[in-house]
């Protein structure tokens, strides 16, 4: 029986620091380990600690992953001085992914905050490989000041992609560089030219912002099932069996980590 | 005459228990003062061995799941078989909870899987039933219907064997002659003293008024946003765990690394919903920030959780936490304010 709780070895290939406190990691994984968009691993540093992230990467891509993590907490401050040749322990993936298949021939409708547009990059990535079967593909973007905006040299080829996507970017706070929007993420949330009958919202970002976000979506007029939710518990053996990620009658990590809004609303502190 | 039903006697039983340790670990229950423990079969110590009584201090599950374990990272010997005597009804009613999360899904763990696989459960009757035992209430009983590999129920000068599996079988088939048949006679006597014992069960109950499962259904999850109730509750827990740590169903668990020499290890420890860093993420978010909100929890996984998603309540009415519990907290006392709306604080004593 192959041990769920032994990792494999990643080796660090290239650091990209995108924020004061988050870094993009590119690692080459000794063994084989592949992901759909969504689905989440633990990472860890050997002795040290794991933690699980959603690879930011595109599915496609067998050789190397990315992981963009935010120094938050004791594994992750430790994992921010590892520099290329370090080596990282990796097992998973873990969860269901995102559905793409019933997201084809739909308007995909993103809305990232913060750190969390790393899963949204991972699904991103998914869309741009069969980039004909979406019909359109919408990218709201909010991170708290200009200089925490992510993925920054990025995200004008992503423009590039296809004449059918729509990326927008606000701060909560401007500074003198700053052109773009100014105010919460939920301020340029609007219908714009949506097809909102034949949508998916797909949201990523801290408890508070996946809130209101929601809100926001729902006075919008898009349905609870048509809402997919990233719910990030403390996801710690990623096989449903530590219990620590619990959320009603599902474990994230198992039966998630993304559900849509339908299936958790109403279940208690799911927005803590 | 059954054909899988024998009896034996004591000293043969323990002349049993001393031939099954040339090959196997074999584990039995002591008592000292009024408490039943777990340990090594010592025919040393026959004297102080009672398989009969209640259940033991300690839950079985720390034999399948340890409270302190390796989990990956290190070459495990393959240890010796183990042979667990003296279990009672209320642990093996665990393993409905255990097994569910340990044994199904897409992944097994690998650890309990081989430990069950490794063990041969003897089982007793419960002879006596103590004031915080209540199976019977949460659809058990104090005597063993399932999960077992061999009973032994207990009658005045002979002991009746029932197996119920091949590993019990291998063991009446290797030591066929320290077993005799048995028949209706012998029955008859033990269902006497099961009917003994659970009057013995449903006397404490109904003095205490502990409600059914019938009647404790669903009811976590109407009494749910009632935050008076939770908070009152939760108000003399010093969030201890202890409650947890001895259930027989609790399953969680903490993953933590380290390493021997250069070579990383990763560990787990028993976890419990009552600390306040369970549900905690690193950026600080805590789903349940207030201890009443940990204890509503607690309750939820085990009426809530587990009955709907595998139809079975984590709790066996073994009684443990009412024993554990530092702030007198009263499972059966919480169970019937849930029921009855009329609610009562702790100390339940």
């Amino acid at each position: 029986m192959k041990n769920p709780y032994s990792s494999i070895q990643a080796e660090v290939l290239n650091v990209v620091t995108e924020s004061a406190n988050i870094k993009t990691f590119t690692i080459k994984p000794r063994g084989e380990i592949g992901f759909r968009a969504g689905q989440f691993m633990e990472v860890s540093l050997p002795g040290i600690g794991e933690a699980p992230f959603t690879p930011s990467s595109n599915h496609n891509n067998k050789e190397t992953l990315d992981f963009t993590i935010m120094s938050a907490g004791r594994v992750t401050k430790l994992i921010h001085e590892a520099k290329p040749g370090d080596i990282f322990g990796l097992r998973g993936p873990y969860g269901l992914g995102y559905p793409l298949d019933t997201f084809k021939s739909k308007e995909v409708f993103i809305v990232g905050g913060g750190v969390g547009l790393a899963p949204l990059r991972a699904l991103l990535y998914a869309l741009f490989n069969e980039i004909d079967s979406y019909k359109k593909i919408t990218v709201k973007y909010g991170a708290r000041t200009p200089k925490d905006i992510i993925y920054k040299g990025e995200i004008d080829t992503w423009r590039t992609k296809s004449k059918n996507i729509n990326i927008e970017i606000s701060t909560d706070i401007g500074d003198d560089t700053w052109k773009g929007n100014v105010g919460l993420v939920t301020t340029i949330l609007n219908k714009d030219s949506l097809d909102i009958e034949n949508s998916v919202a797909i949201v990523c970002g801290p408890p508070i912002m996946m809130k209101f976000v929601t809100f926001k979506l729902l006075d919008l007029g898009f349905k609870d099932n048509q809402v997919y939710l990233s719910m990030e518990k403390n996801m710690s053996c990623g096989i449903g069996k530590c219990g620590h990620c619990r959320i009603g009658p599902f474990y994230a990590c198992k039966d998630g980590p993304v559900f849509t809004y339908d299936k958790i609303k109403g279940l208690p502190n799911i927005w803590d | 005459m059954k054909d899988n039903i024998y009896t034996i006697s004591k000293k043969d039983l323990f002349d049993l228990f001393s031939r099954l340790a040339s090959s196997s670990r074999v584990v039995v229950p002591y008592i000292k003062g009024e408490r039943f423990y777990f340990a090594d079969f010592d025919p040393e110590k026959e004297d102080s061995i009672e398989l009969g009584g209640i259940r033991q201090s300690e839950p079985v599950k720390s034999f399948f799941s340890r409270p302190r374990e390796k989990v990956s990272g290190f070459d495990k010997d393959k240890p010796k078989p183990l042979i667990l005597a003296g279990v009672k009804s209320c642990d093996l009613a665990g393993f409905y909870i255990q097994d569910s999360v340990f044994l199904t899904g897409d992944v097994k763990d690998p650890i309990y899987a081989s430990n069950r696989e490794n063990t041969t459960i003897i089982s007793v009757d419960c002879t006596f039933a103590k004031e915080t035992c209540f199976c019977l209430a949460i659809e058990g009983a104090p005597y063993p219907t399932a999960n077992f590999d061999m009973n032994l129920s207990i009658m005045d000068n002979n002991i009746l064997v029932e197996v119920a599996t091949a590993k019990g079988e291998a063991i009446v088939s290797r030591y066929r002659m320290f077993f005799k048949s048995a028949g209706t006679r012998h029955t008859q006597i033990r269902d006497s003293n099961r009917r003994a014992v659970s009057d013995e069960v449903k006397d404490f109950i109904n003095k205490r008024g502990t409600p059914d499962s019938s009647k404790i259904k669903g009811m976590v999850k109407e009494k749910y946003n009632l935050q008076e109730l939770w908070q009152d509750t939760a108000s003399t827990c010093v969030e201890c765990g202890a409650c947890n740590l001895i259930c027989p169903t609790c399953h969680c668990f903490l993953l933590f690394d380290g390493s021997r020499g250069v070579h990383p290890i990763r560990n787990r420890i028993w976890d419990a919903c009552l600390y306040k860093s369970f549900a905690r993420v690193a950026g600080g978010a805590n789903p349940r920030k207030h201890l009443y909100e940990r204890m509503r929890n607690r309750f939820d996984k085990k009426f809530s959780f587990f009955p709907e998603t595998i139809g079975k309540f984590a709790c066996t009415g073994c009684g443990r936490c009412i024993d554990a519990c530092a702030g007198d907290i009263d499972i059966r006392e919480v169970l019937k304010g849930l029921v009855n709306g009329k609610w009562n604080k702790p100390p339940h004593k």
